[in-house]
């Protein structure tokens, strides 16, 4: 029996690294958590709201806060209202997964598990893309139970479910989603760098990157919006491909030149 | 060729020289002791071996490679400190996740043997949270043994280990150096233990390596005395202390140490010959690792 890391190999080092995380991701609790939250959270803001709801001022009548499912999604106009709509939607996820990102690359520095990945590995660069990668797979079904849960929530709470009255059509709706996930790499990415920063201080990165994403927070539906198009998905597509590079090359210079233990 | 070979090693913290110019070279198949009091600068540059800090300047170099080499780090295992585990996780899936990052090809196989060879196959099932501090050092070395590494890096791991642990430690790494070609690095402040296995000794002091030797050397280098008990100790001691160039009293044990070139025979005929003093216990001893150790400290306060 002898050790099999082919350091000079890139491909088997990151295949090695990949199984490691994705083994480690599915073993720990913290991945069930932050999918099931993503699932119920639309379901129980779109049931919950629908019990709820402000006075029209001129008839004095109550007026549901939600009245489309894909409110849940987004808005069409790109613009950011700052009523309950605007704010609890899909993009409340984000700080979901920078949450996660924070905690999942935190806890392999408090544990010590660090130690015995970069003894064997002295390529700081294979965990930055492993970690990348997987925690960008766990955002991707973050995101997409959230839209399940969104779907199962519209239905209990009776909500329309009509494109065209919030302005989109269902290709829209698909290049919205996917624009929301590939955005989603970006704070993948602001986590990975500032939980690489924080390492054991898991408090510090979580501050960090919830500071950080309140900065990107408005800017959100305006790069998703419900009638996105082609040209949201590339930006989208390429912001996250740029910051994923961008800030992993920094983390990879982080990681060179700090304590890892 | 070398295991480990450090040229100048430099490390600080701020203000703080932690290593100030180490050098140090550990043969191939080596069981290298290195010794040093708390804050010497052992674990410092352990870390630095296993590219867990960056020097800040120096050479380290691991087979003849420079120590980042990817292919030379991966024939490391490493002890230092805390074993890594998930607390929340078992035994069992830490050494899975271990298995996989060393990318080893039967897993189950693998784990089995090295939770053996440390007796801890019973534990495989337990959270690691819930281990004891003497289970969880065991289970330490049996991560650091997982996939025959050439080169293990032990820092304290006979720390919390009972009797039984600390043989069968010492019966894993004799095996592994001598029939496995493995070499080994461990620091240790129980000296009695270390001295039974080491083949080489360093002893660090400041950050900076005091003196490196092998067990022969360092054997040689521990004076033999007589040590004896009399009748009457004080007069024995004033004698003594009086006829021979360099005496001890040894108040653990209650016996006077005689450290000058004569037998034992000789300082019981000289005591009773000359001043009629009757000795009732006699032997000859060599200073230990322990001994040697504190003495060269005391030079060097």
């Amino acid at each position: 029996m002898s050790v099999n890391v082919k350091n000079n190999d890139f491909g088997k080092r990151l295949k090695t690294m990949l199984r490691v995380d994705f083994r480690r991701m599915f073993l720990t609790p913290t991945v069930y958590i932050m999918l099931g939250v993503s699932l119920a959270l639309p379901i129980l803001i779109l049931v919950m709201t629908g019990f709820m709801g402000e006075a029209d001022p001129e008839t004095g009548e109550a007026v549901a806060m939600f009245t489309s499912v894909w409110q849940a999604i987004g808005s069409a106009g790109g613009g950011m209202s700052m009523d309950l709509t605007g704010m609890c939607n899909i993009n409340l996820l984000y700080f979901l997964v920078a949450i996660f990102v924070c905690v999942f690359v935190g806890e392999d520095f408090r544990s010590g598990y660090a130690k015995n990945i970069f003894t064997v590995r002295s390529k700081k660069l294979d965990y930055i893309l492993s970690k990348t990668i997987v925690l960008f797979t766990a955002a991707v079904g973050m995101f997409l139970l959230f839209f399940v849960g969104a779907m199962i929530g519209g239905s209990i709470a009776g909500l329309s479910f009509d494109l065209a009255a919030v302005g989109a059509s269902a290709g829209s709706i698909i290049a919205c989603m996917i624009s929301k996930i590939f955005f989603a790499l970006v704070f993948v990415s602001i986590a990975l760098t500032l939980a690489c920063v924080g390492r054991q201080k898991v408090w510090l990165s979580v501050l960090c990157t919830l500071g950080a994403g309140m900065l990107l927070f408005t800017m959100i539906p305006m790069i998703t919006p419900l009638n996105a198009g082609i040209l949201h998905v590339i930006m989208c597509a390429a912001g996250g491909a740029l910051f994923a590079v961008g800030l992993g090359a920094l983390s990879n210079v982080i990681l060179n030149k700090v304590s890892l233990v | 060729m070398n295991a480990i070979e450090i040229r100048n090693l430099h490390k600080d913290f701020g203000e703080k020289h932690a290593v100030d110019g180490l050098n140090m070279t550990v043969p191939e198949g080596a069981i290298y002791g290195f010794i040093g009091e708390n804050g010497s600068g052992k674990s410092t540059t352990e870390k630095c071996i296993c590219g867990l800090i960056p020097p800040t300047s120096g050479e380290i170099k691991l087979f003849g490679k420079d120590h980042k080499d990817g292919e030379e780090r991966g024939k490391i295992g490493v002890l230092i400190e805390a074993p890594g585990c998930f607390p929340n996780m078992s035994v069992w899936n830490n050494m899975k996740l271990q298995a996989a990052n060393l990318g080893i090809k039967n897993e189950n196989e693998e784990i089995r043997r090295v939770l053996h060879l440390v007796r801890m196959d019973g534990a495989a099932s337990n959270k690691f949270k819930n281990c004891s501090l003497g289970m969880k050092q065991r289970i330490g070395i049996a991560f650091a043994l997982l996939g025959d590494p050439k080169l293990l890096v032990l820092d304290e791991p006979i720390n919390g280990l009972d009797a039984d642990g600390m043989r069968i430690m010492r019966e894993i790494l004799l095996d592994l150096t001598q029939n496995h070609g493995c070499t080994v690095l461990i620091s240790s402040h129980i000296l009695g233990e270390l001295e039974k296995i080491a083949t080489h000794y360093g002893i660090i002091r400041g950050g900076r390596l005091l003196k490196e030797m092998t067990a022969q050397e360092l054997n040689a280098s521990c004076p033999t005395y007589v040590h004896l008990k009399a009748a009457d100790m004080n007069k024995a001691l004033a004698v003594c202390n009086n006829a021979f160039a360099r005496v001890e009293f040894d108040e653990e044990r209650g016996e006077i140490r005689i450290y000058d070139k004569l037998s034992a025979e000789e300082a019981a005929s000289y005591l009773f010959g000359n001043f009629g003093i009757a000795v009732t216990e006699l032997g000859t001893a060599k200073i230990s690792l322990e001994e040697y150790y504190i003495d060269l400290m005391k030079e060097g306060k």
